[in-house]
């Protein structure tokens, strides 16, 4: 829940209707300005109705050159990113040859493995040499290498499940394992602010959807109980079975699911349960080892656990971990295994060195350290910026946190201000998010030393200043973000 | 203190396109909208204030009747068109009637009517008009007008 005063919610609603009619405006001149020319080509059907892409080509296009800046180099604590400018109020960005140096607040690199890394980056290049860039096709013809199998012993050995599978891209094991498991005449019943991989995955299998209130778990129980009694859609038969899909960490909220409650509402329903680690595998827990191990939960509770490489270890990829029976229903059965070609052998390399360091296993505490300093520099980051009168979203210990902009006209403001100060930022707007809670997500690294946090919170107190996105009194606030180790939601009254 | 600030729960609305609608403050914005706009043309034009709010009235039917009784579909292409044969008032609220949100825009009219008619004293010309609004735009949000296309208006893509 995040607090709004009503004079944010009426300036941005404001804000985004005089944007949405200077939209409208502007389609309505070019419709009678280019009237002579005609807008489908000899008679076939227009692409897109202009009435579909109208929020990309007139609100979205507006902030264009903040999204999806070119990088020039790995994305370790400072990056170069590439200067573009545009002649044409950002239809067409042109890259020039310079590149500015930043400090990078945007990339998933919990851990520190984006950049080369002591122990990982010889034994990739060894495994480059050795399998070469790609395997060519597909794990079940010639593109299981003995990495493969390593790499999936060791996932299910780190996450604490019997089995795992892994795959080469990490959307595309969402979208590709839930319709391999569910399919018509089952029931999915997900978060409503779980990530479009699981949208996707579960639009595509066919089964009904719910969806419940936010990490609520009573508003859980009470969609499960009314879905039981009521059944399928029309027929009124029981579903064939009900599965329960959670996230570990909420990439644009920063915070914990409150797993223990989920997991007891579930098993009192019988429900299956998949939990989706993205970004919570490797960053948050004592040894590394997710929310479960953070909150308490046993994995051989949570039926179906998967994750991606990207975030925590440094590569690409995601894995699901379950047990023997369904991995090996998942190797016959998901098209993910079947039919895409199999993980980079450098990138499960780079994997397997990780989850090693990690684990320790390399032979030093590197693992721990950089365990224990992602942790430090996210506390310290998070209480600095609330300190400073921000709105930051996110439980302590989560190295993911969202900061408040709720207005459109601010957001474009922050992200060029923060660039020309050389600090890199990612924010999101509506649509990934809702219309009014416009943010800025601020990912910490364990690669961040303490004079990169001071320097990226001395430019973000300056750009907020200007823009005006101090919302809160300055001063330690009386209500402190969630502990997730009371396992319970403290109310920000 | 704590009235001050009010407290946005996500709601559980999917469609990006009517999820805007279920947070708080979107009833403030719209009547003060509807308040400016009149001081707008008031200042604009001159005229009596009646006339100003029939201008108003006017204005209104013609911009929600087409947002919100017309266009179908969403602005976003993510959502695969499911929501291409729906107006916006049928996604409001995945289509449940009789909500909270759809008794409020349904009364912003009868008042605007009410209001606008009251200002003219019931005289002739704005009178036919304003009611022809109020009667289209009422008519248009009964909960058995649901879907309903009369004689095909509106209806193909």
């Amino acid at each position: 829940m995040v607090r709004l005063t009503y004079q944010i919610a009426f300036t941005t609603l404001l804000s985004y209707g005089i944007l949405f009619v200077f939209g409208k405006l502007r389609d309505l001149f070019d419709k009678l300005l280019d009237w002579s020319k005609s807008n489908d080509p000899q008679g076939y059907a227009p692409i897109c109705y202009g009435f579909q892409d109208f929020y990309t080509r007139r609100m979205y296009q507006r902030a264009k050159d903040c999204g999806g800046r070119p990088i020039a180099s790995a994305p370790d604590a400072w990056l170069d990113v590439i200067e573009r400018y545009s002649n044409d109020n950002n239809k067409t960005l042109h890259r020039t040859e310079r590149t500015t140096k930043c400090l990078n607040l945007g990339s998933y690199n919990y851990l520190g493995f984006a950049a080369a890394d002591e122990y990982c980056t010889p034994r990739v290049i060894q495994s480059l040499k050795q399998y070469s860039v790609s395997t060519c096709s597909v794990r079940v013809d010639g593109g299981t290498t003995k990495l493969h199998t390593e790499l999936e012993k060791l996932v299910a050995r780190f996450v604490g499940k019997p089995a795992a599978i892994v795959f080469g891209m990490g959307y595309a094991t969402n979208s590709a394992i839930i319709p391999a498991l569910i399919s018509k005449g089952d029931l999915i019943i997900s978060d409503s602010l779980n990530h479009n991989s699981i949208v996707n995955g579960a639009r595509g299998s066919g089964a009904a959807v719910q969806v419940f209130q936010h990490n609520n778990p009573s508003h859980l129980e009470e969609v499960l109980r009314e879905q039981i009694a009521r059944g399928q859609p029309r027929k009124y038969r029981p579903w064939k079975k009900i599965l329960v899909i959670i996230e570990g960490i909420y990439s644009m909220e920063g915070e914990l699911c409150r797993l223990p409650e989920i997991m007891a509402v579930c098993k009192k329903y019988k429900a299956y349960t998949y939990l989706d680690e993205a970004h919570s595998i490797g960053a948050v827990g004592k040894t590394g080892r997710g929310v479960c191990e953070l909150l308490g939960v046993d994995p051989a509770d949570v039926d179906i656990m998967m994750g991606t490489f990207t975030k925590s270890f440094g590569s690409c990829g995601g894995y699901i971990a379950a047990s023997k029976e369904i991995i090996q229903h998942l190797k016959r059965t998901c098209p993910a295994h079947l039919y895409a070609t199999s993980m980079s052998p450098p990138a499960v390399q780079q994997v397997i060195s990780a989850i090693k360091v990690i684990l320790g296993e390399d032979g030093t505490n590197r693992g721990a350290k950089k365990l224990a300093q992602v942790r430090e520099n996210s506390n310290f980051f998070r209480s600095e910026l609330q300190n400073m009168g921000f709105e930051v979203l996110g439980d302590n210990d989560s190295p993911v946190m969202p900061i408040m902009i709720y207005n459109p006209g601010k957001i474009p403001a922050f992200s060029r201000e923060c660039l020309s100060q050389n600090l890199a930022v990612v924010i999101v707007a509506y649509p990934a998010t809702p219309l009014l809670l416009a943010r800025a997500r601020i990912c910490i690294s364990a690669a961040h030393t303490r004079e990169d946090l001071i320097k990226g919170l001395e430019v973000i107190s300056k750009v907020g200043d200007l823009v005006g996105m101090k919302y809160l009194p300055i001063g330690p606030l009386n209500h402190k973000a969630k502990e997730f180790s009371k396992l319970e939601l403290i109310k920000i009254e | 203190m704590g009235k001050l600030y009010v407290e946005a729960k996500p709601p559980v609305d999917l469609n990006k396109n009517t999820e805007w609608f279920m947070y708080p403050g979107v009833w403030t914005t719209y009547i003060a909208i509807l308040f400016f706009s009149w001081l707008l043309v008031l200042s604009v034009f001159g005229c009596t204030p009646g006339a100003a709010w029939t201008v108003v009235n006017l204005f209104h039917f013609a911009v929600t009747y087409h947002f919100f009784h017309w266009k179908k579909g969403t602005p976003f292409a993510e959502d695969q068109g499911i929501y291409n044969a729906l107006t916006w008032w049928e996604q409001m609220d995945n289509g449940k009637q009789l909500t909270r949100n759809r008794k409020f825009l349904t009364l912003v009219p009868v008042v605007l009517y009410l209001i606008a008619s009251h200002t003219t004293d019931y005289q002739q010309p704005m009178l036919i008009l304003n009611t022809l609004a109020v009667f289209v735009l009422v008519v248009a949000k009964f909960p058995n007008m649901h879907r309903v296309r009369i004689f095909g208006i509106n209806a193909g893509n």
